[in-house]
């Protein structure tokens, strides 16, 4: 399997603060990544030294190359929608693909234009005069044009409507992923991608307190539904988060044995927004 | 590698649309006002005829001269329209890519800052000027046309007066190398906006001319000498394109009592005025270059190493 990112100890601080605290990780060939975490947690610098767009402390390799001084080559193979809002308004849609088209080697037109000619969104159009969810659609239109290793995604959705939100994740599905593909996506909403996942992280206050496959989470993670004195025997068993709902005690446990647990009331796969609400706090 | 550079300078001609309106509108305003000009003075009946009668009568170097400062007076808007284009441009150039974050999309296309920053001091140093010549061109043949079929109109000989005399190719070389030349040495300013651009968090404008205005006065009252205003100021108008006996518009067409007179030792055309020698061995010139080279490579540093989206 190929190692797309390796990163060993990276930090980054500004003046006082650390937004990114000694981070190690590895992202492999044909994953798609969830990097979940609070505001502020640190999300956005990670991407950002990721993407060569800041300098940080510690080795950060991503293809293989220093993303920070070979930011050119590495922009060759690497493709990022940073926020709905980035594409120039100035710009017509048919001079964003001939200036693409020149610079980008990878860059199909031809796809970008039949992905296009689905939408609504015509070549002679400004950027400016297009609806916030047609500018992602046409982003994305032309991400899904370029053949990239990587797709960093940084809350690509953020403003959107539900039916747009959707759109954007079936298309990025359906016309973009394979084996040789790899995305890393950053949302508020985990729930809608909770599905297309094969791996998360959690970061919180400039570390990763969660770095595991959709597969093994459900071999560590049990949530419990318990109520009454059988509740009081399973927190022995030191639940790492705790919430009432409808009377009912729901706990999630880590490294305990579903088995186990089945003995004082359900078990369940816990959903990754319950889970990471529990690790956040746990770690704080 | 070039290509890249060209596509960079395309996408700033999408973008600043203003460096072909200005000209553009330079251009017509300087036709109109010779159109009118001709039509106002057609009242004064006799006098013009009499004027047209004179021209008539003139050796063909005193023609040519006169075509010469007709050329001169037409070039002179363009000129001015493009340094101001240039200052606004540049000062927009790293500014608002930062400001509406767009910047996030274009350095995430393989793209060098190098590359990006070059294209836009290019586009201000070279690509303004060769469409400002363009559009001398243009107008200069527009008004000379005019004034042919004007003076034809009057019972002139328009083709005599204007055509035969109009020494078109010397002046236009004399206008290109000037427009070229001109932003070659003040080009430690484009260095000076272009960073200005790619730093300042608001108003570009105040930032970048504040400093050009206050640091002499500074000087002058701390230190009492006036180096920087001699740098900024007295240099500016200096352009050492010209040999240094030559070129003098004071001299060059007089006024003598209320009749305009034509110097005795004017040249036809200005291009025998230009020395590339003395520009090209003017360390006021490298120096100025080299200037502008580190403040454009600071420029790019700035882009690259700041992270403010």
């Amino acid at each position: 399997m190929t190692r797309l990112v390796e990163a060993r100890g990276v930090s980054k601080s500004f003046g006082t603060t650390t937004a990114v605290d000694n981070v190690s990780f590895t992202i492999d060939a044909g994953r798609i990544t969830g990097l979940i975490g609070p505001n502020g947690a640190g999300k956005t610098t990670l991407l950002k030294a990721m993407l060569g767009l800041t300098d940080c402390e510690g080795t950060l390799s991503v293809l293989g190359l220093d993303p920070f001084r070979q930011r050119k080559e590495l922009m060759r193979n690497i493709c990022f929608i940073a926020d709905v809002a980035v594409l120039p308004r100035w710009i017509q849609v048919s001079q964003l693909l001939d200036f693409i088209e020149s610079v980008h080697p990878q860059f199909s037109r031809p796809r970008a234009e039949e992905l296009l000619a689905k939408t609504k969104i015509k070549a002679s159009a400004k950027v400016r005069e297009l609806s916030k969810g047609m500018v992602t659609q046409l982003h994305l239109s032309i991400i899904i044009a370029i053949d990239a290793r990587l797709l960093v995604l940084d809350e690509p959705t953020i403003g959107l409507d539900i039916i747009f939100r959707k759109e954007f994740y079936s298309n990025l599905l359906n016309d973009y992923f394979d084996e040789q593909r790899t995305i890393l996506v950053t949302t508020h909403q985990v729930e809608e991608i909770e599905n297309l996942l094969t791996h998360v992280m959690f970061i919180n206050d400039g570390r990763i307190v969660l770095d595991t496959s959709m597969e093994d989470l459900p071999s560590q993670f049990t949530e419990l539904t318990t109520s009454g004195s059988r509740a009081e025997e399973a927190r022995r068993l030191g639940p790492i988060h705790e919430r009432d709902t409808f009377g009912k005690k729901v706990m999630i446990f880590e490294g305990v044995s579903r088995d186990t647990l089945r003995e004082f009331g359900e078990t369940h796969k816990p959903a990754i927004a319950d889970l990471f609400v529990a690790k956040v706090k746990g770690a704080s | 590698m070039i290509q890249t550079q060209l596509t960079l300078l395309r996408r700033e001609l999408w973008e600043h649309r203003s460096i072909f309106i200005t000209p553009l509108v330079v251009g017509l305003v300087v036709a109109l006002g010779a159109l009118t000009g001709q039509v106002a003075v057609s009242a004064f009946d006799q006098a013009v005829d009499l004027a047209i009668l004179g021209a008539s009568n003139l050796g063909e170097r005193e023609r040519a001269v006169a075509i010469t400062v007709l050329m001169i007076a037409v070039s002179t808007p363009f000129v001015i329209a493009m340094s101001i284009l240039a200052v606004f441009y540049l000062l927009d150039a790293l500014y608002a890519e930062r400001k509406d974050r767009s910047i996030l999309f274009w350095r995430s296309m393989p793209v060098t800052d190098a590359e990006t920053v070059v294209s836009k001091l290019l586009t201000a140093i070279l690509v303004i000027p060769l469409i400002t010549f363009a559009a001398i061109v243009a107008t200069s043949l527009v008004v000379l046309a005019v004034s042919g079929i004007w003076i034809s109109m009057r019972g002139g000989d328009g083709g005599q007066l204007i055509w035969a005399a109009a020494p078109l190719f010397d002046n236009f070389l004399v206008s290109l190398i000037f427009v070229l030349a001109l932003p070659l040495w003040l080009s430690p300013f484009a260095g000076w906006f272009l960073l200005v651009s790619a730093w300042t968090k608001r108003s570009p404008f105040l930032v970048g001319f504040l400093p050009l205005i206050v640091a002499p006065m500074i000087e002058r009252i701390l230190v009492g000498t006036s180096y920087l205003n001699e740098l900024i100021f007295v240099r500016s108008g200096k352009v050492p394109l010209f040999s240094e006996s030559g070129f003098d518009p004071s001299r060059y067409m007089f006024s003598d009592s209320d009749r305009p007179m034509i110097a005795e030792d004017a040249a036809t055309s200005l291009l025998s005025y230009v020395d590339p020698v003395r520009f090209l061995s003017s360390p006021g010139l490298w120096l100025g270059l080299l200037v502008c080279a580190l403040l454009t490579a600071a420029a790019i540093y700035i882009r690259r190493y700041r992270d403010d989206s």
